[in-house]
């Protein structure tokens, strides 16, 4: 695998959908091994316990879920600029502290408040994280990066991870060290059972909100004109500017789109997860990086897909009863996954492959 | 000729470091030996330390330090701490027996670590040990941070520098035996004498403290979780060795990770382990009201089916505010007895002390801080000045009806022999805020067995 | 060389590195090239190694002499500038964006945590210890000795994460060691029962760590048997820090002019172009790696014997990004540049802004420490991508836009 380097995907024969997961090389059948690995894990406790087992996928999918309105951000401004914005994290955390203000602070929220005030409550505080997280990314990039438009990639990288840190300490002067927390807003009670398996209020409420966002989401970029525009802009950048269009006001769009799905999953992590921080952004960035990486990062659907397989490895590895590393090795667990994904197959799962994964 | 360049270069640093250490030579003899209170005090550094603070009559003779995370998530302590020596000193007039005392406070943490960083532990350790007018430091907070600056003054220059601390409770820094390594602790004391004494009972009474309180709940199996941090690993696992000993089954004993964002899945598998009870380990600034917060929503609430125990990390308000409901019903542990329970000294420091916090509730370390400074300063009064005096006087420490109650400092430097609040523990309630429930001294066999084996 | 301006002499910055650099200069023209080359090299060294004793001399000094830093934290900037140095070889020289560096610092202080503490009392073995009776159990190697090992074993271990991951090109392989420096911590932190062996002795650390020293044959001559036990344990600690960065530089300037230092810049330049020229792109990489980690791992080690412990909290990720920011704000593949950020940053970190805190009268500044670090990135990313010393080649390339990847490019 050594010198042989990059052309070797240029390979004028692309070869089929299925035959794309055989593995050619040693490394790759190390690759499936492991993969198989974690398939008797899983099914060996679905096997001995199925109720449990759908109970923690449940709630492995809800996090997903969560998870997925972050790495779509990360998603989009990669396949629009190849830039790992990572200040997308701290924007998310933002969001959900400015959230976290309007519910606790100004409506008061928690307790056992009426389910008017609940919807006003969540409804302001949307639009508001929404808003705010929206212009914020746009700023940004307006302030750093696209002064970076020709300077090596590693630039604006790097001044990315700045931008993190000074979003992190405004965070940090902002709201403290201390978590904002609140008393659930939506009840925990199961609305209905399959089987053994409840399904919870607040569980099923995120999913209700996630799922259209993302389902809009793809039709903004897929049939809009302001989504072709991306997309054309992702492929060449010239060209598209050639072709009349836009760049600068797409790329902004891009990251307002981003920024508005950093600002709803806020205030979604908030009310669900019920306590933030100025540095879990900088901690669920990762996570959620990881996702859109193995999903194959630039890919709508590999960020979602990517985003509900790290919540579901995560609460798999911490709830199934059988043969779990557990708890005190779910980070090594993630990391290592991104790094197996990386190293056996850089296009993620449902990415096409880029020069970048050699 | 780049050879020569090199062979150059060299020669010239061999050079200028046989010159730099020929130019020194002459500064070492100076630098150790107790010191006669003569001479003026040199300030440690100002990297770390406030400016000397001494209000009393002429001049200072020696040099007090306190050592103390002020940053970060301890700083609600850590401050309080500082300000019961400030305000013990200023009771005494800055004296101690008719030496006069200045006051340093030092930070052992760092802004990036938001919490005791080790390499400033070292660095502060080596600045004590450097100044020869510093007799005594009162700290640290946390054990591991003691790890480091324990050695390092016990081989200071002059046999050493007295240490008092009013929060370690790490057994293996003072005794030996079960649950230690072989080379615990002699390691901390390479010169073969000790100069550390601490006014908080170990970990092991706490565990024992906990295990024979939820004994007493009824309760047969326990699930542990711990937050990996060396507080939040170590109670929990003196609590498990307490618990076995007790005959309460341990149904799992793992971590939580504090940056994680959920749970749930591990109350399930929690819940599925048949424990009738669960331990956290830790800190409530480990994320510590989600835990609660899952918990709940997975087992139920704490009164319920699955009881909630925790050691002093989670007994702050800041826990019932953080966790809300959640909390209600959860049981929290501390040392000593509660605030408005303290009798005497305690008592009447608390009040006067309070007095001056503006508002603010009076955190019990404040207590131990006052009654870590007292100690050190009776010692240095009852000494002759020098470093060695102190510690042997030190080690001679009765303290009766103290702030604390009444107890004796033995050899390894523990509490004993106590009365009143050094040993007992008090379990609290949550509600909507810390209602006591019990007041618990474990029993020598079960504290045995929380050290472990 | 020649075409750079040379009226302001040797006080010009980015004229520093040429000093030490391959060519000589037209400056001194009355000096032998020797001595032109090595006289600003030598009185910075001079400067430094006599910095205990003329410390003394301004801490009268009003403002200045009080921003001082104390020889305790000079011992953390240099060995944190070391590591800086370190990070250099392989973000500034290989162009290779490594988020982990933290990872080969914690290998670094283990190693010297394993070798010299009472860690494992299995046995009892002692060679070139100093200031410890015969009979102390654990394994107990000089000191000395143990910064050569600490180096080599950290090297393999940057040999180890290279080889599967640096085939991965730009941002990837910035992730992939992202990830080996979330997974290192971890592991070290549950290590303390891998089937009963206790490795790390997990979340409490392994210390006391044994003090480097000369024993006391040397002690005729001047030379502490223990810095701990010495009355100028500071000093000491300060003055073989400062020998251990001299030996790093002139390491990585020797380096950065060798065969191997041009095809790491090749590299960085344009890999497909390198690969084409006949560079082998693996090798070359991973030697970047192994220096770096080298480095890396000496630091570590030096730094865990001069705080007497090695403890899984002191490695966590800010600490890679730290060392970055130190690199960046330099200049990219400038030694100095890695010097000057190195000092200043940490310098910051360690007192600066307290200090500074303290005299315009806010207490918190160190809470805006993220803040203003972030600020700092971004106004040098911005207004100055060189960095404050400019790599001379970086320099060119930078200003002119001359790079084969532009972020917004199209895709490649």
């Amino acid at each position: 695998m050594a010198e042989e380097a990059a052309p070797t995907e240029s390979s004028p024969l692309r070869p089929g959908r299925a035959a794309r997961f055989i593995p050619r090389s040693p490394v790759g059948w190390l690759g499936l091994l492991f993969v198989a690995l974690i398939v008797l894990w899983l099914g060996r406790n679905l096997v001995a316990d199925p109720s449990e087992f759908f109970s923690i996928f449940f709630i492995g999918l809800t996090n997903g879920a969560v998870y997925a309105l972050v790495a779509l951000g990360y998603t989009l401004v990669y396949g629009i600029l190849q830039l790992i914005n990572f200040a997308h994290g701290d924007n998310f955390a933002l969001g959900g502290l400015v959230a976290s203000t309007v519910i606790v602070s100004w409506f008061g929220l928690g307790g056992d408040p009426s389910t008017g005030a609940v919807v006003v409550g969540i409804a302001v505080a949307l639009v508001i994280a929404t808003a705010f997280s929206s212009a914020l990314g746009t700023t940004i990039e307006l302030v750093a990066y696209r002064r970076l438009r020709n300077a090596p990639r590693l630039a604006a990288l790097i001044t990315a991870v700045g931008m993190s840190f000074i979003l992190q300490d405004i965070g940090l002067v902002g709201w403290g060290v201390s978590f904002r927390t609140i008393d659930p807003l939506i009840s925990n009670d199961v609305a209905f059972s399959i089987g053994d398996v409840g399904f919870q209020w607040n569980k099923l409420t995120v999913l209700a909100l996630t799922v259209p966002v993302l389902l809009v989401l793809t039709w903004l970029v897929r049939s809009t004109k302001q989504g072709k525009a991306m997309r054309a802009t992702s492929m060449d950048m010239d060209a598209a500017a050639m072709m009349g269009i836009n760049v600068n006001r797409t790329i902004s769009f891009t990251f307002a789109l981003a920024g508005g799905l950093a600002g709803a999953g806020g205030l979604l992590y908030f009310l669900h997860f019920s306590s933030i921080r100025y540095d879990t952004g900088f901690q669920l960035g990762l996570i959620a990086f990881t996702a859109a990486v193995l999903g194959g990062i630039g890919n709508l659907s590999g960020a979602v897909l990517g985003a509900i397989l790290i919540g579901l490895i995560e609460q798999f590895n911490e709830g199934l009863p059988l043969w779990s590393p557990g708890s005190d090795w779910t980070r090594s667990i993630v990391f290592g996954i991104l790094i197996a994904i990386l190293v056996f197959r850089p296009e993620g799962l449902l990415g096409e492959r880029t020069p970048e994964g050699g | 000729m780049r050879k020569r360049g090199l062979l150059a270069l060299f020669a010239l640093i061999v050079a200028s470091l046989a010159l730099v250490a020929a130019g020194c030579g002459g500064d070492d003899d100076d630098g150790g030996g107790g010191g006669d209170g003569g001479g003026e005090i040199t300030a440690l550094p100002s990297s770390s330390c406030t400016g000397i603070e001494y209000e009393g009559e002429g001049e200072p003779d020696y040099l007090i330090a306190s050592d103390f995370p002020l940053q970060g998530s301890s700083r609600t302590q850590t401050i309080q701490i500082v300000g019961a020596i400030r305000y013990l000193l200023d009771k005494q007039g800055w004296k101690a027996g008719d030496h006069n005392i200045a006051y340093q406070s030092c930070d052992d943490a760092t802004a990036q670590a938001a919490k005791w960083d080790s390499g400033k532990c070292s660095q502060n350790a080596q600045a004590y040990a450097q100044n020869e007018k510093v007799i005594g430091v009162i700290g640290t907070f946390n054990s591991g941070c003691a790890e480091i600056v324990i050695p390092v003054l016990n081989q200071a220059p002059g046999g050493g520098i007295a240490m008092v601390s009013p929060a370690n409770t790490l057994v293996c820094i003072t005794e030996g035996g079960p649950g230690c390594d072989e080379s615990q602790p002699d390691k901390y004391y390479p010169s073969g004498t000790r100069n550390y004494a601490r006014v908080v009972a170990h970990d092991a009474y706490q565990g024992a403290a906990v295990a024979e309180f939820a004994q007493s709940q009824g309760i047969e199996s326990v699930y542990i979780l711990n937050d990996r941090e060396s507080y939040g690993l170590g109670v929990a696992t003196n609590f498990r060795n307490a618990a076995e000993s007790v005959g309460i089954e341990i149904a799992g004993f793992e971590a939580w990770d504090p940056r994680a964002s959920s749970y749930e899945g591990l109350f399930r598998k929690i819940g599925n382990s048949g424990a009738d009870a669960v331990f956290l380990g830790g800190l409530i600034d480990e994320n510590g009201a989600k835990v609660i917060r899952d918990k709940v929503a997975v087992l139920g609430p704490n009164d319920g089916d699955v009881k909630l125990l925790a050691p002093d990390g989670f007994t702050t308000q800041q826990t019932i505010d953080e966790a809300g409901e959640a909390a209600a019903g959860m049981f929290m542990s501390v040392a000593g007895v509660p605030i408005d329970e303290f009798q005497g000294e305690g008592a009447t420091f608390a009040e006067e002390f309070g007095a001056t916090l503006g508002g603010a509730p009076i955190d019990p370390y404040a207590i131990y801080g006052a009654q870590a400074a007292r100690i050190l300063l009776d010692a240095i009064a009852a000494s002759d000045g020098s470093r060695q005096s102190v510690i042997d006087q030190l080690f001679q420490t009765k303290v009766e009806n103290g702030y604390l109650g009444t107890f004796d400092i033995n050899e390894n430097g523990d509490p004993t022999g106590a009365e009143g609040a050094v040993v007992g523990f008090t379990i609290y309630k949550a509600t909507d805020k810390l209602e006591s429930e019990a007041t618990i001294s474990p029993k020598d066999e079960t504290v045995q067995a929380a050290r472990g084996s | 060389m020649a075409d750079l301006p040379e009226k302001f002499g040797g006080r010009q910055p980015s004229r520093v590195g040429r000093f030490l650099g391959s060519g000589g200069g037209g400056t001194l023209d009355a000096l032998p090239p020797i001595v032109r080359r090595l006289l600003l090299p030598a009185v910075v060294i001079l400067l430094a190694f006599t910095y205990p004793t003329w410390r003394e001399w301004f801490t009268e000094v009003p403002v200045f002499g009080g921003l001082l830093p104390g020889i305790g934290t000079a011992v953390i900037m240099i060995v944190f500038t070391m590591m800086a140095v370190g990070l250099n070889v392989v973000v500034g020289y290989a162009g290779l964006l490594d988020l982990g560096y933290v990872a080969f610092y914690a290998a670094g202080a283990y190693t010297a945590a394993w070798l010299a503490s009472r860690h494992y009392e299995q046995v009892t073995f002692h060679f070139g210890s100093v200031g410890l009776a015969e009979d102390v159990i654990g394994i107990h190697l000089s000191i000395w000795l143990i910064l050569p090992i600490a180096g080599i074993f950290t090297a393999i271990i940057g040999i180890l994460i290279g080889l599967p991951t640096l085939r991965l090109r730009g941002d990837y392989l910035a992730i992939v060691t992202l990830g080996f420096g979330e997974i290192i911590p971890q592991f070290v932190r549950n290590a303390d029962s891998i089937k009963g062996f206790n490795l790390t002795n997990g979340t409490f650390g392994i210390n006391p760590i044994d003090s480097p020293g000369f024993g006391s044959g040397l002690g005729a001559i001047g030379l502490p048997e223990s810095y701990q036990q010495s009355f100028d344990r500071a000093n000491w600690f300060y003055w073989t820090a400062l020998l251990l960065l001299v030996f790093t530089v002139f390491c990585c300037v020797q380096l950065r002019d060798s065969r191997l230092g041009r095809a790491w810049i090749a590299i960085r330049e344009d890999e497909t172009a390198a690969a084409a020229m006949g560079v082998p792109l693996m090798r070359t990489k991973t030697w970047a790696y192994a220096i770096g980690a080298f480095f890396g791992g000496i630091a570590g080690a030096y730094y865990a014997s001069f705080k007497s412990g090695a403890f899984p909290s002191d490695f966590f990720f800010n600490i890679s990004v730290f060392l970055l920011c130190m690199v960046i704000l330099g200049g990219m593949g400038s030694v100095w540049g890695a010097i000057v950020g190195g000092l200043f940053l940490s310098y910051l970190d360690q007192e600066g802004l307290a200090k500074i805190g303290t005299e315009i009268g806010i207490q918190d500044v160190p809470k805006y420490s993220f803040g203003i670090y972030g600020l700092l990135i971004v106004l040098v990313m911005l207004f100055r991508p060189t960095g404050l010393i400019a790599e001379r080649r970086h320099k060119r390339e930078l200003e002119e836009g001359v790079h084969d990847e532009s972020l917004y490019g199209a895709q490649h």
